[in-house]
């Protein structure tokens, strides 16, 4: 009896930490139905991006600010801020920038560092 | 004595005195087995149900369908903009949405339609983008019936955008009055304008620049259709900061004809325009803090070009 319960026990122990090890590192809960707040920040800045481009093509910033909330953010224009500054940061794609910081413009967020990316360009002129 | 025999032995209990005499396996299978088991059940149900990973890096594929349908929204609002539709279909391919993924559009946007997401102009507007980024694509869905052709999509004037110059139309030819000679009375000639005011100016740029030198200046140039003579003499306007100021070109030669300037107040936007000659430029220009190359913190400034448009 007694070399039951021990092979019992160590049957357990093995046992668990095999399940462990699947639960947590092979088969790992997968979520569905989660919510746009638990979205990682690179698709949390796409996301604001696009909203970005958004307010550019129909200039409702209010409708803009509401679609942000979507993610879970209270200071929405301090949340562009930093999506912008980022974007900045990481030296991505200028049209990109431009639209963030013409996004930011609109909640009077500019800082110093998005003033180069409020440039105008305009075909050279002729003699 | 006789000693022991196993041939007197019967089969029966020479099976019995086998299984008592040979040498014991040192664990029980049995119990290992049944240990492994239920170790696994409960090291799973640990980690699905009392301890799952915590969620974190979550795709655009794995929101709840309310949020999934936020996401196309920005898509196509997005879309709107920059026209990019190859960006506009990754984006939905992340989505994993089942099927073709811009017939998903379509079929969001028809969902949308049949709720009350249309009844609000934002709700509206989203709906017709959407619209606007299926149907070209040759997709179609309830929407289209509910709610109609969009509209063309609203030009909103962006910094960002390049400008693009407005030619003059030709005047049209203004019929010859033929006077009628009355010996009684001077003829009367009433002059129609048979062309709309035109702009003589328009804007050509903006851009920033950030000297301690300079600060929180806006300089504006003034040229000939040519784009390089200077037009002096020429009224500038510069509205805001509660109230409004007017400036010309040509008030200092040592910049040439084309140049005028206006200082403007820290934290103060203005709007700026050629009053009678051009129209306001699309954003104002905001005093805000910069830095120049060399670190120093000044307010940023403004050099603003106009050119006569024919």
């Amino acid at each position: 009896m007694l070399r039951f319960f021990v092979s019992l026990i160590v049957g357990l122990i093995i046992g668990a930490g095999i399940g462990i090890y699947l639960g947590w590192w092979q088969f790992p809960v997968e979520y569905v139905d989660s919510p746009a707040s638990a979205l990682a920040e690179i698709h949390k800045d796409d996301y604001t991006l696009m909203i970005a481009n958004g307010y550019l093509a129909n200039g409702d910033r209010i409708g803009a600010e509401e679609r942000l909330r979507v993610l879970g953010i209270d200071d929405v224009p301090g949340h562009v801020q930093t999506v912008t500054e980022r974007f900045i940061n990481n030296s991505r794609a200028v049209a990109d920038i431009r639209a963030l910081v013409a996004f930011a413009a609109a909640f009077d967020r500019l800082t110093p560092l998005m003033a180069p990316y409020q440039l105008v360009s305009a075909p050279e002129l002729g003699p | 004595m006789s000693g022991y025999n196993a041939a007197d032995v019967p089969p029966s209990r020479a099976r019995i005195a086998r299984k008592y005499l040979r040498r014991r396996a040192p664990i029980s299978w049995v119990g290992a087995i049944l240990g492994l088991m239920l170790g696994i059940s409960g090291g799973l149900f640990y980690t699905w149900s009392v301890n799952p990973v915590v969620e974190f890096d979550t795709a655009p594929a794995q929101l709840n369908p309310a949020d999934k349908t936020h996401y196309i929204v920005a898509i196509t609002l997005s879309y709107a903009n920059d026209g990019d539709v190859i960006r506009a279909v990754d984006r939905l391919v992340n989505l994993q949405l089942e099927g073709d993924p811009i017939q998903a559009v379509a079929d969001t946007a028809c969902d949308l339609a049949t709720s009350g997401y249309a009844d609000t102009e934002r709700g509206l507007n989203a709906l017709y983008s959407m619209m606007r980024f299926y149907g070209p694509q040759g997709r179609s869905g309830c929407a289209d019936e509910l709610i109609g052709v969009p509209p063309a999509a609203p030009t909103i004037p962006a910094l960002a955008q390049n400008p693009t110059p407005t030619l003059t139309p030709p005047a049209s030819k203004t019929p010859t009055l033929t006077p009628v000679l009355r010996p009684t009375a001077s003829p009367v000639q009433v002059i129609i304008p048979t062309v709309p005011p035109q702009n003589t100016f328009a804007l050509i740029d903006a851009n920033t620049f950030c000297d301690v030198a300079r600060s929180g200046l806006i300089e504006v140039y003034v040229y000939e259709l040519n784009g390089s003579v200077g037009v002096p003499g020429q009224a500038i306007r510069a509205r805001g900061g509660g109230g409004e100021s007017v400036f010309f070109t040509g008030l200092k030669p040592e910049r040439g004809p084309a140049y005028a300037d206006f200082q403007m107040t820290a934290g103060q936007s203005y709007i700026i325009d050629m009053p009678g000659q051009s129209q306001p430029i699309d954003q104002p220009l905001q005093a805000v803090p910069c830095t120049t190359p060399d670190g120093q913190q000044t307010t940023i400034s403004y050099r603003v070009r106009f050119r006569a448009s024919g």
